[in-house]
């Protein structure tokens, strides 16, 4: 008998858990397929009996109500994905190198680098902000695609060569050994055998990264905040704070900005979890 | 092979930290340069500023509420989903999926619950009796609005502390659960007894990594307040100071005193909370 109650409970316990994880996403899905004058009605509605897409069309620049939301939110959107999609290479290609050497090689100085590099993990944002503005807008790179990459990449390289370096620290080195008794150079023995076998790995920091730089909003927000560059982060933020757009077409936005991270966590969740322990634990 | 690594650190890591470290003990006028070496200038107008004072204060409630409720919604989840049971993968996606969305969509999409005309939580609060009519949850009362910006927060890093937790009871071998089970222990023994002890270095690493978001919460506070000083942050109030004000010196000192402050206490944190458990 105590055990069925203790597995009910259980149940119960772990709805709420679902329901605190989900409904707010659920909430905004919800609003933004509704009118405005549902969404304003004293009765709230839980679920949306006729669906509208009005909303969603009205943010991508059609449909009646296009003129309320001209955000420019189909732009940021491309916006977003060109800068965090961006950042990601650059910050792989820059991070795997340096792990790889600081895993496997000896030089001279490598404990001072190695250091240095993880030292600046535990540097808040307030550390780089202001100096950052400054730099980006005397080389003229405020409100430029290559600048905010530049920014982000190295932000996120510290913690990528982080989970780079522990996983290839957890390949077995005997293979690559083995490479370089068969006369594989040492570039070799990188790109044909450590990079192939590390591919988990690479996809789990890859991920992180790239959900990193979606989320960013006080760099794009102070370094792109013009249409040209800023990413949804910033416009959707602007369309909240302006108190005209209807409710109904800011979720909608919401939902968009949303949907790319969700896709990413139901898919490939196990390689996220993976990059999350690598990445603070140890 | 990590030469360009190190150029990129040095170059958009380092070299801001110097500049922001020199800038603080700066006057800045952008209109009137050179600057000038102004001492502990910027530093005594910040603090004799009572909105800047406010956001130190509000910061404490920040880190306080922050890490609290991660840390026990964390440990609460981490343990109801430890065992296997059917659809576990997809609940664990689900708990997982805050944590992956911009803070500053989860801004929204809580400014939309909280609204003080049509929202949800309103509604329901209402329905169920606890409130006669419907209230404006953040902008006056100070501490209930630093709750509410807090919590949108807490629902992001949760799943951080969740899955810490998950890889921290894995390792623990199960005939020391028998064991106890043997001696006659009940749940909440086994809990207090064993699990926490044993899970403490996943815990430390879950508490420091909410310090430090808490210490630098921005986005949330930037779009539940609107500018709003009643629930400011550091962050909030050093962009405001900077980038609206325009006055950069106070920035910089704003920004040197919060990043040693944050550095001083992660690491602070880690060593007293951190110890590693061998079986």
């Amino acid at each position: 008998m105590r055990r069925r109650i203790g597995a009910w409970a259980r149940r119960v316990a772990i709805g709420v858990v679902i329901v605190w994880s989900l409904f707010p996403v659920y909430w905004a899905l919800n609003t933004s397929l509704m009118t405005n004058s549902e969404a304003q009605s004293t009765s709230t509605h839980f679920l949306v009996t006729r669906p509208i897409f009005s909303n969603y069309q009205a943010i991508f620049g059609a449909g009646p109500q296009a003129a309320a939301a001209a955000g420019g939110i189909g732009r940021s959107l491309v916006n977003i994905v060109v800068e965090s999609g961006g950042a990601t290479l650059l910050t792989l290609v820059i991070a795997i190198l340096g792990a790889y050497a600081f895993a496997r090689l000896r030089f001279r100085l490598k404990n001072v680098f190695f250091y240095t590099v993880l030292g600046t993990l535990t540097l808040p944002v307030y550390a780089t902000l202001i100096p950052l503005y400054r730099i980006m807008s005397d080389v003229g790179l405020v409100n430029t695609y290559l600048g905010i990459i530049l920014v982000y990449a190295s932000g996120f390289m510290p913690l990528a060569m982080w989970i780079m370096y522990n996983v290839f620290l957890a390949l077995p080195p005997s293979i690559e050994e083995a490479a370089v008794i068969d006369g594989a150079s040492m570039f070799q023995t990188f790109f044909k055998v450590a990079l192939p076998i590390a591919k988990p790995g690479i996809a789990a920091t890859a991920i992180i990264t790239f959900l990193l730089g979606w989320g960013q909003f006080i760099f794009p927000l102070v370094l792109s905040s013009t249409g040209s560059t800023e990413p949804l982060t910033v416009v959707l933020a602007s369309l909240e704070g302006r108190h005209v757009v209807p409710y109904t077409i800011v979720n909608a936005a919401a939902i968009v900005a949303i949907a790319i991270p969700a896709v990413l966590v139901f898919l490939l969740n196990r390689w996220i979890v993976e990059g999350i322990i690598a990445g603070s634990v140890k | 092979m990590v030469a360009p690594l190190l150029v990129f650190i040095m170059a958009l890591a380092l070299y801001p930290t110097v500049l922001t470290t020199i800038d603080a003990f700066m006057h800045i006028d952008a209109l009137s340069p050179p600057n000038h070496f102004a001492g502990f200038g910027n530093f005594t107008a910040i603090f004799s500023n009572p909105q800047i004072r406010q956001s130190f204060e509000n910061t404490g409630w920040y880190v306080v509420f922050g890490v609290g409720l991660t840390l026990v919604l964390g440990t609460a989840f981490g343990l109801l989903l430890q065992r296997r049971f059917r659809g576990r993968g997809v609940v664990l996606a689900i708990v997982i999926l805050p944590w992956a969305l911009p803070g500053v969509v989860e801004g929204v999409i809580w400014s939309w619950i909280y609204d003080p005309t049509f929202g949800v939580l309103n509604s329901v609060l209402k329905s169920l009796h606890l409130i006669s009519q419907y209230q404006l949850f953040i902008g006056t009362r100070q501490i209930e609005s630093i709750l509410l910006t807090s919590l949108v927060q807490v629902w992001q890093i949760t799943p951080l502390a969740t899955l810490l937790v998950l890889a921290s009871l894995q390792s623990i071998p199960g005939e020391v659960y028998e064991a106890a089970r043997v001696d006659g222990a009940g749940w909440w023994q086994v809990i207090r007894r064993i699990t926490l002890p044993l899970i403490r270095p996943g815990l430390a690493i879950a508490a420091v990594e909410a310090l430090v978001l808490s210490l630098n919460i921005f986005d949330q506070v930037y779009v539940l307040n609107s500018g709003a000083t009643t629930a400011s942050s550091v962050m909030s109030q050093t962009y405001f100071t900077t980038f609206q004000g325009l006055n950069f010196g106070q920035g910089y000192a704003l920004s040197l005193l919060a990043t040693v402050v944050t550095v001083v206490l992660s690491l602070g944190a880690l060593k007293i909370l951190y110890r590693k458990v061998t079986f």
